[in-house]
């Protein structure tokens, strides 16, 4: 029948008890940030070996990681010391540290 | 230090415990706004005598206690969030020093610049001069010149330990085998206590932390004096 497919009834749902949609909102909101963290911590984390030999850093001047082991063997020594490790930079000024150890 | 009746949290000697501080006091408020609304609740529920017993529809209600209750937990979550960034920021410390943690006594190694090693017990309450507080007084305290930022390397010799020091917001596991890394930094000099803050065997209670911040030219005495 026409309307009892999960979306028609999704939409039936909704209008009986439309005080789910803020709840929906904010459960995905929630989940969504989560995921998305997770994806920057499988894509961009230095410790980590996830994508194929990534060469170049990204536009955003980002660490990088690499799934492949052969290219890109530690990706932890690629970081600059202007490359921002962590999320949320409070007052550190990624832009005016100095590199203080040797290069090898 | 700890005094006796106390309620809140010590005075903030770092400019991170200063924030925790101020974080406390603003979760603590939304604690107890929300606790008291409910107890309201609670009370004019049970006073009153209006009753309703057919099933009821509350979409309106149902909107607003879903979005304030999440409206709130953020309000919470981001200055949570900006502090834990904080202090784990970039911050150049001038000194380094490492303590391990024994049953039942911590060690300090000052090894930058000379060789100073010590050992820091717990003096007896038996031996206390008068004014010196019981279980948290110690033989050699840890000396460390204030306002300078200092990096604490911290490990265990046997078992698991946990150097905290709660004036500045301070507390790093002391694992044997593994080498945990905090950065301290006083605003302000004096006495500072703490105790060990991992069950470590029977005389856990009894191996508290000072340090002693001072001036950098009492600190330069003070560690020539010591090697």
């Amino acid at each position: 029948m026409a309307g009892t497919g999960p979306g028609a009834r999704f939409y039936r749902q909704i209008k009986r008890h439309p005080a789910l949609i803020p709840m929906i909102g904010f459960i995905g909101l929630g989940m969504g940030s989560a995921a998305l963290y997770l994806l920057r911590l499988a894509l961009l984390s230095p410790d980590v070996w996830v994508l194929a030999s990534r060469e170049q850093p990204l536009t955003v001047p980002l660490p990088l990681c690499s799934w492949d082991r052969k290219n890109n063997p530690e990706p932890w020594n690629r970081l600059s010391p202007n490359d921002q490790y962590k999320f949320l930079a409070v007052s550190t000024d990624y832009k005016k540290l100095k590199k203080d150890r040797p290069d090898f | 230090m700890a005094y006796p009746f106390q309620l809140g949290l010590q005075d903030a000697t770092s400019p991170i415990m200063e924030e925790l501080l101020h974080f406390h006091d603003h979760a603590l408020m939304i604690v107890f706004l929300i606790s008291s609304l409910v107890l309201y609740i609670i009370s004019l529920m049970l006073t009153t005598k209006l009753t309703h017993t057919s099933t009821m529809d509350a979409q309106e209600v149902e909107t607003v206690w879903t979005i304030l209750p999440a409206i709130i937990l953020i309000l919470i979550a981001l200055p949570s969030l900006r502090i834990l960034y904080m202090m784990d920021e970039i911050n150049n410390p001038s000194l380094t020093v490492k303590t391990m943690g024994h049953q039942w006594y911590w060690s300090y190694e000052y090894t930058d610049y000379e060789d100073l090693n010590f050992d820091s017990y717990m003096i007896p309450t038996q031996e206390l001069k008068p004014g010196e507080l019981r279980l948290l007084e110690v033989d050699n305290r840890v000396v460390l010149p204030m306002e300078m930022t200092i990096r604490m390397l911290i490990s265990s010799e046997d078992v698991l330990h946990s150097w905290a020091v709660p004036s500045l917001g301070l507390k790093t596991d002391a694992i044997p085998g593994r080498l945990n890394q905090t950065t301290l930094m006083a605003m302000r000099p004096g006495l500072y206590y703490g105790q060990c803050s991992e069950i470590c065997g029977s005389n856990h209670s009894f191996m508290p932390i000072v340090l002693e911040m001072v001036p950098l030219s009492y600190f330069e005495t003070w560690s020539a004096l010591m090697v």
